[in-house]
C-alpha cells in the first residue's frame, strides 16, 4: 500500500463527500426569492390600447426577429383574425368588438404571463426554465431538449416551438425583455406604447393603481384584474371593460398551474405511505386468496 | 355714538378684508396643489409665502375657444417624428358640446391653465407610475377621439418623420389656421328617432322648434357628444330616420327631455306610430300668435322656469302700463279714428277681454264690427 492509510483514505472520502453536498446546498440555498415584494409586472389597460400595434414592431426589433417597417404595422386588416403569439411574434394584438359603442373596439395585447408560480419551470424536466427574482421567466435554449412539455403545462398556452426548423428547433416565448431590464431599460414594447397602455412597474404598485382605476370608472372597468389570483398570480395584469372570457382569457382558478401536478405527484409519494399501504392491499388480497385455496383443498 | 359707529366701521373693514383674502379654514382639504398659491414647502400664518397672482394674465380654462390660441406646436418629445401641430382653436369650438376645456383641461384648478407637463413626466422610466407619461397623456388625449371616427391609429395621421420634414411646414399651417374658425354647424330642422317603444315606435323631434322658438342652448342638450356625432367617416347617410338602439336605462334615454317636458306628461305626445306635427301656438293652446308675439322667445311671456305657466288671452297680464292714452292703437292693424280715439279701451273691449270681438253696442244700435270699423285698417 501506499503511505496513506485506510484511516486517511476514509477521512477523505467523507471531505469529499462532506464538500459535495456542501456544494449541492448552496446551490440549492440560493433559490431566487421569486415572490419578492419588488417584483415588476404590467399592467395592460385594455381600455386604453388602441390596437397600433407597435408593440409587436418593437419585440421584434429588440429580440432580432424579422420587423419590418414600424408603417406597415398601420394595416389594420391583420386584426380581423385571432392571432396567438409564436415563434415570430412574440406578443400579438387582438381585437374584440366592444358591444356597446362599435366605433371603439377592444384591443388585446397577448404574451407570456409570467406567471407567479410558472407551471413551465416546473414542467420542464431538465430544468431550462428559470423564475427570476424580477418577475421574469426565461428559459435556456442550450438546455432545452425539445420535449415541448412546457407548452402542455402552460395554462396560457403561451411557449411556441420552431415546428418548420429542422435542425435544432427552440421553445420561443416572451422573455419580458430580461436583457433589457437588466440594462435598466423598459421592456421594448413598454418603452414604444404610444398611449403607455402598458405601465411597468412594481407589481404591488400595480395592484394598487388597477383597484384605483376601477374604483374611480367604476361604469368603465369590470371589477377585475386579471392576473392578480389567477394560476396564484401573474406578473402581467390585466384590466378591462367586459369580461375577459368574452376576449377569449382561459377560466382559471386561483391555484397556481403547478399545484396540480406537483400535488397527484407528491401525494402519491408522499412519506411513502400510498405505495405501502398499496403493496399491504395487494398483498393482502393475494394472502386471502391463497388461504382460501389452501381452505378449498382441504375441504376436498 | 360716533365711537360705536367707528368701532363698527372698523369691524367690517377686518371682515372685509379676511373675506377677501383667506380662502377658508379648511382649504388645505380642497383638491388643489399647494404650490399653486404658496411658493414655500411649510406655509405658516406669518410666513404665508403667497405667490403673486398674476390675476389679469391669467388664461383659465374659462374662456370662449375664440380667444384661445389658434396652433399649439407640439415638439417637447419629437425624436422620430417632427413636432405636432395643433389646431388649438377648432378643437376648442368643437369641444364646446363635448364636455367644454375640461375635457381636455382635465384636473385644472380656476387658476391658469398647467401644462400637461407638470403633472405628466417626461420619461416612461419612473417612480410614480399612476397617472401616464407625457407621450402617453398626449396620445390618449389625440387618438382617443381620432380613433374613434377615423377608425385609424396609423402614426402619419398627425406626425411626420423627421426625414420627410420641411421648413416651411410650421408657416403654412399657421396660414391654413390663422383666422378659421369651425364651420358652422348645419341644425337639422326635423329629427325622426325609431324606438322599441311600444307607446308608439316613432318620436318626432323638431330640432329647429328647440332652438329657434324655445331658445335652448346647443349646450342644454349637448353636454359630452362624442366627436363620431358628426365626423365619422363610416357614416355616410344621415337622412334616414335614426334608429336609437341604445342600452341605457328609461330616465338616462329620456333625460333631455324630461328636464324641461315634465315626467307626467302624456308618452304620446312625443310618440306615435306616425311623424308628429310641429308645435303650433295656435293648435295647441286655441291663441294662435300674431306677428308682434311669433317671433318672441317663450320665456319673454311664460319666464324662464320650467314647465311653462299657462297664461290668460287678456293683454294687460303682460302689458301692464298700457291704458287707453298711450297705447297706439294701430298697431292691432286698426287705426282708430278721431271720435273713437277719445274713448277708454272698455267702451269697445267689454270686461278688458281683448280676446273676443269687440262690441259696438255702448253707442251704436245696429253697428257691428267688423262689418263697421271705428277707423280705417293700415298694415
Amino acid at each position: 500500500m501506499s503511505g496513506k492509510s485506510r484511516r486517511d483514505f476514509l477521512k477523505s472520502t467523507a471531505l469529499i463527500g462532506a464538500g459535495v453536498t456542501g456544494l449541492t446546498t448552496t446551490a440549492k440555498a440560493g433559490p431566487q426569492n421569486i415572490l419578492s415584494e419588488d417584483r415588476m409586472g404590467v399592467l395592460v389597460d385594455t381600455t386604453v390600447c388602441v390596437g397600433c400595434r407597435n408593440c409587436e414592431w418593437a419585440c421584434k426589433d429588440a429580440h432580432n426577429l424579422p420587423a419590418g417597417n414600424l408603417e406597415d404595422y398601420e394595416d389594420r386588416k391583420v386584426l380581423d383574425t385571432k392571432r396567438r403569439p409564436g415563434t415570430d411574434a412574440l406578443t400579438v394584438v387582438n381585437e374584440y368588438s366592444h358591444g356597446k359603442n362599435s366605433s371603439l373596439p377592444i384591443d388585446v395585447k397577448v404574451q407570456c404571463m409570467h406567471c407567479d408560480h410558472p407551471a413551465c419551470v416546473s414542467a420542464c424536466i431538465v430544468g431550462a426554465f428559470t423564475k427570476h427574482e424580477n418577475g421574469t421567466v426565461t428559459w435556456d435554449t442550450d438546455m432545452c431538449i425539445g420535449c415541448r412539455y412546457c407548452m402542455a403545462a402552460c395554462p396560457f398556452q403561451v411557449p411556441a416551438f420552431e415546428y418548420d426548423k429542422a435542425l435544432n428547433p427552440m421553445i420561443m416565448k416572451c422573455d419580458f425583455c430580461f436583457d433589457r431590464t437588466k440594462e435598466g431599460k423598459l421592456p421594448a414594447c413598454v418603452e414604444i406604447c404610444p398611449v403607455e397602455a402598458l405601465t411597468y412597474g412594481k407589481r404591488s404598485d400595480l395592484i394598487k393603481i388597477a383597484r384605483d382605476r376601477i374604483k374611480r370608472n367604476p361604469d368603465k372597468y369590470v371589477d377585475h384584474i386579471l392576473g392578480e389570483t389567477e394560476v396564484g398570480g401573474t406578473s402581467w395584469m390585466y384590466l378591462a371593460s367586459k369580461d375577459f372570457a368574452e376576449l377569449e382569457f382561459p377560466k382559471l382558478g386561483k391555484n397556481p398551474a403547478p399545484g396540480v401536478s406537483e400535488s397527484i405527484q407528491h401525494g402519491i409519494f408522499a412519506y411513502f405511505v400510498p405505495p405501502i399501504s398499496l403493496y399491504a392491499l395487494l398483498g393482502g388480497i393475494m394472502w386471502i386468496t391463497k388461504r382460501r385455496k389452501e381452505l378449498d383443498e382441504e375441504v376436498k | 355714538m360716533k365711537k360705536f359707529l367707528a368701532l363698527i366701521l372698523v369691524l367690517v373693514f377686518t371682515i372685509g378684508i379676511n373675506a377677501q383674502q383667506s380662502p377658508g379654514k379648511d382649504h388645505s382639504k380642497l383638491n388643489l396643489s399647494c404650490k399653486t398659491c404658496h411658493s414655500c414647502d411649510v406655509p405658516t400664518k406669518s410666513d404665508p409665502c403667497l405667490v403673486i397672482c398674476p390675476r389679469e394674465k391669467i388664461t383659465t380654462v374659462y374662456q370662449k375657444p375664440e380667444q384661445t390660441p389658434e396652433l399649439i406646436t407640439i415638439n417637447q418629445l419629437s425624436d422620430r417624428y417632427g413636432p405636432v401641430y395643433f389646431s388649438h382653436k377648432i378643437h376648442a369650438q368643437m369641444s364646446i358640446m363635448s364636455g367644454g376645456c375640461e375635457n381636455c383641461h382635465h384636473h385644472n384648478t380656476s387658476g391658469p391653465i398647467l401644462k400637461c407637463n407638470s403633472c405628466h413626466e417626461t420619461s416612461r422610466k419612473r417612480e410614480d407610475v399612476s397617472i401616464p407619461d407625457l407621450k402617453g397623456a398626449y396620445h390618449r388625449q389625440c387618438m382617443d377621439c381620432h380613433r374613434e371616427w377615423s377608425h385609424e391609429t396609423g402614426c402619419n395621421s398627425c406626425h411626420t418623420l423627421k426625414k420627410d420634414l420641411k421648413d416651411t411646414k410650421n408657416e403654412s399651417l399657421q396660414k391654413k389656421y390663422s383666422g378659421k374658425d369651425h364651420p358652422v354647424i348645419i341644425e337639422p330642422t326635423k329629427l325622426v328617432y325609431e324606438t322599441k317603444s311600444d307607446k308608439g315606435k316613432l318620436v318626432t323631434f323638431y330640432h329647429d322648434d328647440h332652438t329657434k322658438k324655445f331658445g335652448l342652448n346647443c349646450t342644454s342638450c349637448h353636454k359630452q357628444e362624442s366627436c363620431t356625432k358628426c365626423h365619422d367617416v363610416n357614416n355616410t347617410d344621415k337622412s334616414k330616420n335614426q334608429k336609437v338602439v341604445t342600452k341605457k336605462t328609461f330616465e338616462d334615454q329620456h333625460s333631455n327631455c324630461i328636464s324641461c317636458h315634465s315626467k307626467t306628461e302624456n308618452c304620446s305626445k312625443c310618440h306615435g306610430e306616425k311623424t308628429l306635427e310641429p308645435f303650433d301656438h295656435g293648435k295647441k293652446t286655441g291663441w294662435a300668435l300674431n306677428k308682434h308675439h311669433i317671433n318672441l322667445s317663450c320665456a319673454k311671456c311664460h319666464g324662464s322656469k320650467l314647465p311653462y305657466n299657462k297664461l290668460d288671452n287678456k293683454c294687460l297680464s303682460c302689458h301692464k302700463g298700457w291704458n287707453a292714452e298711450n297705447f297706439k292703437h294701430s298697431i292691432t292693424g286698426l287705426q282708430l279714428d278721431e271720435m273713437h280715439s277719445e274713448l277708454s279701451c272698455e267702451d269697445c273691449h267689454t270686461d278688458g277681454n281683448f280676446g273676443i270681438k269687440p262690441s259696438c253696442d255702448g253707442c251704436h244700435d245696429d253697428y257691428s264690427f267688423p262689418k263697421q270699423k271705428p277707423g280705417k285698417l293700415v298694415k
